[in-house]
């Protein structure tokens, strides 16, 4: 194989776990509830998902048991948020906490022991396609699902009734709620959704790509994953972008470990400088309408918020 | 008032109550448990010392989310304005100024002016590009991790080796005092109370405070009456920035005695938790943090004597704050008191 092909794999592969989470958080996002439980949903649900694969020997029952997890901790924060009022930033930022450590506990048996991997399938048609075809779709199922998906929420976020429906809900929900659509519902339903991808997300890194357990395992990438969907701009695409140049620093920083000090270290930390500064440009952008901003860059660097992000939902009467 | 008293009751014991229910489906036995931890934490005058250290540290970083709280608005940027203060505290103590006898005098002023600085980086970017607080937060923390690694392997190494484990160790001169032999934590305690008294002045008793808490109860009427809102944050901001950086300097001075990556010790966060259950009270920050030092001082005999993990402090915790939030925002809390007292009569 040549090396430029074995780069791209190693990109694509290393990246597919924070694809998930980050389309997952998207899809949360955009329906207005900010899932910051993520770094601890992460960890629990890439323990959860290795745990399941030793006991059940099926890295497929794996995989389900951590998105009904991540599933079931969205659930949560959604279920308090609307039932108690309960602030989602208080929740999700106590969950973080509380799941971190519970998965160092849990899963102090887990560490550094064998299991079972996921097996090679290769995707009929696509691993056909000239050089990238007969690398990316002819790897596991987390790896090709995750390709997939980013072109699918896409579609179902911005050219679909439903994702209309759902980004109208994180937007502005009491005329969401005037047009008769079921805040409520359509919250619960896709936070839901986004906790399943997010679970998934932790199950593709314990049971591929940093395989096995071990306490922290997946420690910061949450932090980094939400950075990642503010620099989306809460598009899919633009999220998933981010996660391969992420992705391909960390490659580069492999490479670069004999020849320099701290890179490593330093690497983690660049999403965050860009999701403040997308931010920044976001929020000047639309206080001049994004006027004498090229539309080329409006597309690249530019998005909305959804408006009604975080808040709490309460019906009139 | 006395039916206040008797519900804050009611909710600390609901919380232990599922507290003790979590420990017990984690496979302990939570009476073990809680006396190991009362143990490690008023065992001997070391540990009481370590306690009273640590409760000062959380205190402070409490206090720092309350401000900003009386606000409305979140302090996330705790944990980098708590690495600021440890860099500003390292700053002092790397010069020349650090082997002066008021250096650790110096060391807590330097530290503030950080964290009073990153404080003000979270205010501009909330008031002048309107970033929401927990994502500018969030960045600044990352971003404050990012320069202590750079300072710890860069222009700050130990002398021929960069590694990660932190740098030379400050000259004695700059380390948190102590009086006679004793451990006692004298210092950082002072330096507590005093932060408390004059933050429990400023907002009871001054006009700022007063418009502090006007800008968190209505931003739009505040405008109204020309309460420039914009500054209020700012101040609320910079001050608690500066009270976060007071806690970082007490970590490098008072317990490293040098800068390391994690010099958080991850008070900031654990911060919030104790914000979140004490909401605007000062007295409820100073209470909760004694109990949550203890509980977290107390968690190495955890380890010692029942070989348990170092997690279980944070479990313990993080379950309390869930439970106090939901007994609290249910009112089961209201409505027990209320039966209580309807017997009464």
């Amino acid at each position: 194989m040549e090396t430029y092909e074995a780069t791209i794999l190693t990109i694509v592969t290393m990246s597919s776990p924070l694809i998930f989470a980050v389309i997952g958080e998207t899809i949360s996002e955009r329906v207005g509830i900010v899932n910051l439980s993520m770094e601890g949903t992460l960890l629990i649900t890439a323990l959860a998902g290795f745990a399941a694969t030793i006991v059940t020997n099926s890295p497929y029952i794996g995989i389900i048991c951590a998105g009904l997890l991540g599933g079931g901790i969205a659930l949560f924060i959604v279920l308090i948020n609307f039932q108690l009022q309960i602030n989602q930033i208080a929740i999700g930022f106590i969950l973080t906490i509380l799941l971190w450590k519970l998965s160092s506990y849990l899963g102090q048996s887990y560490v550094r022991i064998p299991g079972p991997y996921l097996d090679i399938i290769t995707v009929p048609y696509l691993s056909d396609i000239p050089f990238i075809g007969p690398i990316i779709f002819n790897s596991n199922i987390l790896t090709i699902s995750s390709i997939f998906l980013i072109p699918l929420s896409w579609y179902f976020l911005f050219k679909t009734q439903l994702g209309i429906n759902l980004r109208s809900v994180g937007e502005n929900p009491a005329s969401a709620d005037a047009r008769g659509i079921n805040v409520m519902k359509t919250r619960l339903i896709y936070a839901v959704l986004g906790g399943i991808l997010i679970g998934i997300g932790g199950a593709a890194f314990s049971l591929h790509v940093k395989y096995g357990w071990s306490e922290g395992h997946t420690i910061n990438y949450g932090w980094i994953a939400l950075a990642i969907v503010i620099f989306g701009g809460w598009n899919p695409i633009r999220g998933s972008i981010g996660v391969y140049g992420f992705g391909a620093l960390q490659v580069l920083a492999l490479k670069l470990q004999s020849v320099t000090i701290g890179f490593s270290q330093i690497l983690p930390l660049i999403p965050f400088p860009l999701m403040i500064l997308t931010l920044v440009l976001i929020q000047s952008a639309n206080k001049n309408s994004g006027l004498g901003i090229p539309k080329i860059i409006r597309i690249l660097i530019l998005g909305n918020q959804p408006q009604a992000l975080g808040i709490t939902y309460k019906k009139n009467g | 008032m006395y039916q206040n008293i008797v519900k804050n009751i009611i909710t600390i014991l609901i919380s232990i109550l599922v507290v003790t229910i979590v420990l017990f489906i984690l496979n302990s036995s939570p009476l073990d448990i809680y006396k190991a931890l009362f143990d490690g934490a008023f065992g001997n005058i070391d540990k009481l010392s370590r306690t009273m250290l640590i409760t000062s540290i959380m205190a402070l970083t409490g206090l720092a989310l309350v401000i900003t709280f009386s606000t409305g608005l979140w302090n996330i940027g705790i944990e980098g304005q708590v690495l600021f203060g440890a860099i500003g505290a390292t700053f002092i103590a790397r010069s020349f100024m650090g082997d002066l006898t008021i250096a650790p005098f110096i060391t807590v002023l330097s530290g503030a002016a950080f964290g009073g600085f990153l404080g003000f980086l979270s205010a501009i970017l909330k008031t002048k590009f309107n970033v929401h607080e927990i994502f500018g937060g969030l960045g600044l923390d990352f971003l404050a991790a990012g320069l202590i690694v750079y300072l710890v392997i860069g222009p700050w190494k130990r002398e021929g080796i960069a590694s990660t484990g932190g740098t030379d160790l400050f000259p004695e001169a700059s380390w948190m005092p102590h009086i006679g032999n004793s451990n006692f934590p004298i210092f950082p305690l002072l330096i507590m109370f005093i932060v408390f008294i004059l933050l429990a002045f400023l907002l009871t008793k001054t006009s700022l405070g007063l418009k502090l808490i006007a800008t968190g109860s209505n931003k739009n009427a505040t405008d109204k009456f020309k309460i420039n809102s914009i500054h209020y944050i700012a101040y609320a901001f910079i001050i608690a920035g500066a009270v976060g950086g007071m806690a970082g300097s007490i970590q490098a001075t008072g317990i490293y005695h040098k800068l390391v990556p994690n010099i958080s010790g991850g008070y900031g966060f654990l911060g919030i938790l104790i914000a979140l259950i004490a909401g605007r009270n000062l007295y409820s920050v100073l209470l909760i943090s004694f109990v949550f030092a203890s509980i977290m001082v107390g968690g190495v005999q955890l380890q010692l004597r029942l070989g348990m993990d170092s997690s279980f402090p944070y479990i313990i915790e993080s379950v309390f704050v869930i439970s106090w939030l939901i007994t609290r925002a249910s009112d089961i809390d209201s409505k027990i008191t209320k039966y209580i007292f309807l017997k009464d009569k």
